[in-house]
């Protein structure tokens, strides 16, 4: 049985690491920029939009939509082995066009993947350290 | 037109056998590739004064090669990347040979691809150790999303929902490239396929399947450019650099970012400046190499570099198009889907080969430029083959590309 300790983990940097710790609390929060209002994820230096550097995590809805999907079959990744063939979605968030999340949909849901599938987030505790941001379908 | 449109030529093209696995080192491959080039050419050691390579950490570098052979540099950079650096380093080389930084330069890639590390995250033996991921691969690489084939799977999952092509259109790319492959005694993979052979085989990530997928080898491959003058004493008929691009990024190079669509990708941004310097439409392009670290990706580059229309390669590719004596023949080699993976080098060497009239295939007067067209008899030159484009791939975000003109035809 892989660990999760055999995963990929985060090497959490002084720039990522407010999303990191607000998923320990089980809250999803997103860098915005405090001039222009622009979500901007991953985490940027400078605001994608308007390059201010004034940039604060807020939190969002935790709903979207998939905007596309794969199913990975082959024993690549260290840790996975035990879940193949697992989903990978790609999740645009409903606050705004292209504000995209990579994620897993829950294990009992992978059956009714289909791109344009309303989603919302749910928090997997992997340790004392981790939690990881998944989805599932809400309709 | 370019201001250096054919005042360049590749003048010498040579490579390893793709091994699985080859028990070398990348020194020993890239020395080997580097050598068969200079003999291809014609040229001695002390007429090389400038190289250059790109590697992902996995490589030697280009003043090793050069004492390992003899030469003294007067230019020799290394750079990061894989497969949008072949044609990005055609690009710079021009422009160093223009300015006089030296006077004759190879380009080469040497890599252990199969045995040493794998682009797919696997060791040799098996998944790779735990991983941290640092930067944006935090945000991929802890749910289990860290390969291309899974990346670029995503962007061809939304690009078949979006226009309706299925993965039949896919399959004839791999169908094309391997019968392709059927013909150079050079390829790993030389059994031709069927439309139903693809369809049938293995998932390795949803939507792609294992004939969807390139061949990993360990290979070293090399070309040398130098000016047009040099061009005409050497041995082998002159293939002239028409245009190019280097490394053009779609507006954002995160690689699911500010795009209409995460399948509009960077060759769309790179296709006029393309066809512009090289002074061509792409209907006098005779032949192309369409990067086919996946079938997508062949797939994908048709529609950006305007071969065909937006939403259209699924048809576009459909009654064998792709093949040769057909309208656009493609990855002639085999490409990486069936001769082996270089990063993009075997794809420009092929097009040399081409224009050179002297595709290395079961004609005996090939190297002098005598082909049968006969592919039962295992021809594969392409009939008055004068224009090749040349399309890399990075990523959906970068790209690299070069038309390249011959005049043996
Ligand atoms: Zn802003």
């Amino acid at each position: 049985m892989a660990t999760a300790r055999e995963k990929p983990r985060p090497l959490i940097d002084n720039l990522t690491r407010p999303f990191w710790e607000a998923a320990r609390e089980h809250r999803l929060v997103i860098q915005r920029c405090q001039d222009c209002r622009y979500f901007n994820h991953p985490p940027r230096s400078v605001c994608n939009a308007c390059h201010s550097a004034a940039l604060t995590f807020e939190p969002v809805s935790g709903r979207g939509t998939i905007y596309s999907f794969s199913v990975m079959y082959q024993p690549n990744v260290a840790g996975f082995g035990d879940e193949l063939p697992y989903l990978n979605i790609l999740v645009e968030l409903e606050e705004q066009p292209q504000l995209f999340l990579v994620s897993n949909l829950s294990e009992v849901q992978r059956e009714q993947v289909r791109i344009g599938g309303q989603v919302e987030v749910y928090f997997e505790d992997v340790d004392a350290e981790l939690t990881l941001p998944k989805f599932r379908l809400i309709a | 037109m370019g201001a250096l449109t054919d005042k360049y030529c590749i003048v010498g093209v040579g490579e390893t056998p793709h091994m699985r696995p080859s028990n070398r080192t990348t020194l020993s491959m890239a020395c080997e590739a580097v050598k068969k080039a200079m003999a291809d050419a014609g040229l001695e050691p002390r007429d090389v004064d400038g190289m250059t390579s790109y590697q992902a950490g996995d490589s030697t570098t280009s003043n090793h090669v050069a004492t390992s052979l003899g030469m003294r540099l007067n230019y020799s950079v290394d750079i990061f990347g894989g497969g949008s650096s072949t044609e990005a380093l055609i690009g710079n080389t021009i422009g160093l040979l223009e300015a006089g930084y030296c006077k004759t330069m190879v380009i080469f890639r040497s890599m252990n691809g199969r045995s040493g590390r794998r682009m797919g995250g696997q060791a040799p033996s098996g998944p790779v150790p735990p991983t941290r991921a640092a930067e944006d691969n935090q945000f991929m690489m802890p749910w289990g999303w860290t390969s291309p084939a899974q990346r670029f799977g995503m962007s061809a999952m939304r690009y078949l929902r979006d226009t309706g092509t299925t993965t039949k259109s896919l399959a004839e790319i791999a169908v094309a490239h391997r019968y392709h492959a059927s013909l150079n005694p050079k390829a790993v993979m030389r059994h031709p396929i069927t439309i139903d052979d693809h369809q049938n085989s293995r998932w390795v990530v949803k939507p792609l399947r294992l004939l969807d997928c390139c061949l990993e080898t360990d290979v070293s491959a090399c070309l040398i450019v130098t000016s047009r003058e040099r061009a005409y004493d050497l041995r082998q008929p002159p293939v002239f650099i028409m245009g190019g691009t280097g490394r053009t990024m779609a507006p954002n190079s995160a690689w699911n970012y500010s795009r209409p669509e995460i399948h509009y990708v960077a060759g769309n941004y790179g296709r006029n400046r393309l066809f512009g310097m090289a002074g061509i439409s792409q209907k006098d392009v005779n032949l192309i190499s369409c990067y086919d670290a996946f079938t997508f990706t062949t797939l994908i580059q048709l529609e950006a570099y305007g071969f065909c229309g937006k939403g259209e390669a699924g048809e576009f590719v459909k009654g064998g198009r792709l093949q040769i004596d057909h309208e656009l023949p493609s990855n002639l080699s085999g490409g990486h889907l069936s001769e082996g993976y270089t990063h993009g080098v075997s794809m420009v060497i092929e097009n040399v080969r081409q224009l050179r009239h002297r595709a290395d295939d079961a004609c005996p007067g090939w190297a002098e430029g005598t082909h049968s067209y006969d592919r039962q008899a295992g021809c594969r030159q392409v009939k008055d083959a004068r224009i090749a484009a040349c399309l890399g791939w990075g990523t959906e975000t970068m790209s690299s590309s070069a038309i390249l003109r011959g005049i043996a035809a």
